[in-house]
């Protein structure tokens, strides 16, 4: 097993109807190729609220993220467009400015595409070493949420 | 289910077209837009054809004779409003199969569902009028065809047959009731579109311009390198039987040359329609008595969840409990799709749906932190 020590600690919050993550996760609900990575399932990306992200990073976590299915195909129609216009700061609630932005992204991606969560999720992981987390300096979300799109 | 690998088969070709198209321009994320780009084009090209179009038997053929022949770019208008008929169709079928692929078609989608079968029948019956219309020796002999089947309807057959052939010879009236349902069928077409998009908030009628401009393109390609012809005169050719069905709308005509009994024809028909309306009945419930719920206490009657419900399920109320607000929200149980974007839209934790409790996602949150940093 690889060392759990000297990764970061990110929580995924995940549409169930997005990435099929059925064979990847161990039972206390991690990525199986990356036990740092813990998801948290909901029924649609729409259901996230900012606050969610916010408190993942408060509590301790190193990065968070959120992914729905791809923008045109949410099965609730609007849910991935409402999270991420929410995240860019364009729809109510927004997420908080002091929040640092570097440490949250989204990806939107179908079922079939869990090689593309990983390797989003490893440069993640790899952006996350690269921050200084005394710099707070709110970068901008919307390169980070757009980038997978 | 059969469901499920349905929808993995939709994914999997718009994962190849997102590559190709990329997310932003996918036309299978527009596949309720694209038909409506062909309603524009129908309804364009249709208005010239209309302004020359004479409905009398001995006029209507060389009036289409004169558009195709004398018009500038007459035969283009044709042949664009014949080939954006079929793209209609095509889209519209493709339109159906993916909401019917990807399970987005019953319970709170009855509404479009339903008035999507009436749609695709009108569909069907403007583009088969249409056909007739051309009056050419091909569209004579259809139109017999037609009548045919429409008079082996019980009950209403007779009257059908009398009302487009009036004693049973084709006169004037056949050509002006054709007229008159191709142009009122249309109409008829705007009011189930306005009842398709009724339970949907802000719904997807328009796709990014350069779909469109993709589309009309391709149209117009197809026009450039098969435009249409126009048959023998029917007052003077010998009567013939050589006819080219267009499969996408003469398929009951069709299927009465292949020696099928006008019948079963119907029987086929009907069933089909019959069978599409009760699509939706036929897969279990799965929400049943799962709605979101409103924390009276919590609401401030903010509106957010209101906005942003996708299928106009929340309603706001006035209030007059003893508090210091003056709304609240309201959920319609049966629209309730039990998405939870409401949820995601409100900051005061005043709305949950049952499945998934957002304080629940919260609490492991934390928890899953809690067992490493420890």
């Amino acid at each position: 097993m690889t060392s759990t020590e000297n990764k970061e600690k990110i929580i995924g919050l995940v549409c169930e109807r997005s990435v099929e993550l059925k064979d990847q996760l161990d039972e206390k609900g991690c990525l199986k190729d990356d036990p740092n990575v813990q998801i948290i399932k909901v029924p649609c990306s729409g259901m996230i609220q900012p606050i969610m992200l916010e408190t993942a990073l408060k509590n301790g976590a190193d990065g968070t993220f959120a992914c729905g299915c791809r923008i045109g195909d949410c099965h609730y129609r609007e849910g991935n467009k409402f999270l991420r216009e929410r995240l860019l700061g364009t729809r109510m609630p927004k997420i908080k400015p002091s929040t640092d932005q570097r440490r949250i992204q989204a990806y939107w991606l179908s079922v079939l595409e869990y090689e593309k969560l990983q390797e989003m999720v490893g440069d993640f992981q790899e952006y996350l070493k690269t921050i200084d987390s005394s710099d707070a300096a709110t970068g901008s979300a919307s390169q980070a949420v757009e980038a997978s799109s | 289910m059969y469901t499920e690998r349905l929808q993995t088969f939709t994914l999997w070709i718009e994962k190849g077209l997102n590559k190709v198209f990329s997310q932003k321009y996918n036309p299978f994320y527009y596949h309720g837009a694209l038909p409506n780009f062909f309603i524009w084009t129908l309804f364009i090209s249709g208005l010239l054809l209309f302004a020359y179009y004479v409905p009398t038997m001995t006029k209507a053929y060389p009036s289409v004779k004169y558009i195709t022949e004398q018009i500038p770019f007459g035969n283009a208008f044709r042949s664009i409003h014949r080939y954006a008929a079929d793209g209609m169709m095509i889209f519209v079928l493709l339109h159906m199969l993916r909401v019917w692929f990807t399970d987005r078609y019953r319970e709170y989608r009855i509404i479009p569902w339903l008035t999507g079968v009436i749609l695709l029948t009108i569909t069907f019956l403007v583009g088969l009028t249409g056909y007739l219309l051309i009056w050419d020796q091909e569209a004579v002999n259809l139109t017999s065809m037609t009548v045919n089947l429409l008079g082996a309807l019980p009950l209403v057959g007779a009257g059908l047959a009398e009302f487009f052939m009036p004693g049973g010879k084709m006169v004037d009236f056949t050509l002006t009731r054709l007229l008159f349902l191709h142009l009122a069928i249309p109409g008829l077409l705007m009011f189930f579109l306005w009842m398709h998009y009724l339970r949907i908030t802000r719904p997807v009628t328009d796709a990014p311009a350069p779909l469109y401009l993709l589309l009309l393109g391709g149209l117009f390609m197809i026009c450039g390198f098969f435009p249409v012809e126009l048959g023998a005169d029917p007052n003077r050719a010998a009567f013939s039987q050589s006819i080219s069905f267009d499969l996408l709308y003469m398929w009951p005509q069709w299927l009465a040359v292949k020696g099928w009994d006008a019948g079963w024809v119907w029987a086929l028909t009907l069933g089909v329609i019959v069978a599409l309306l009760w699509l939706p009945y036929l897969h279990k419930k799965t929400l049943r008595g799962q709605f979101a719920h409103v924390k009276f206490e919590n609401c401030t009657g903010c509106s957010l969840c209101y906005h942003d419900c996708p299928y106009e399920a929340i309603e706001m109320v006035d209030r007059d409990d003893d508090t210091r607000f003056k709304r609240l929200a309201v959920v319609d149980a049966g629209r309730c799709s039990n998405c939870g974007l409401c949820v995601g839209a409100c900051a005061f934790k005043a709305i949950e749906i049952p499945r998934r409790e957002s304080a629940d996602v919260l609490e492991e949150i934390k928890v899953a932190l809690a067992t490493t940093s420890s």
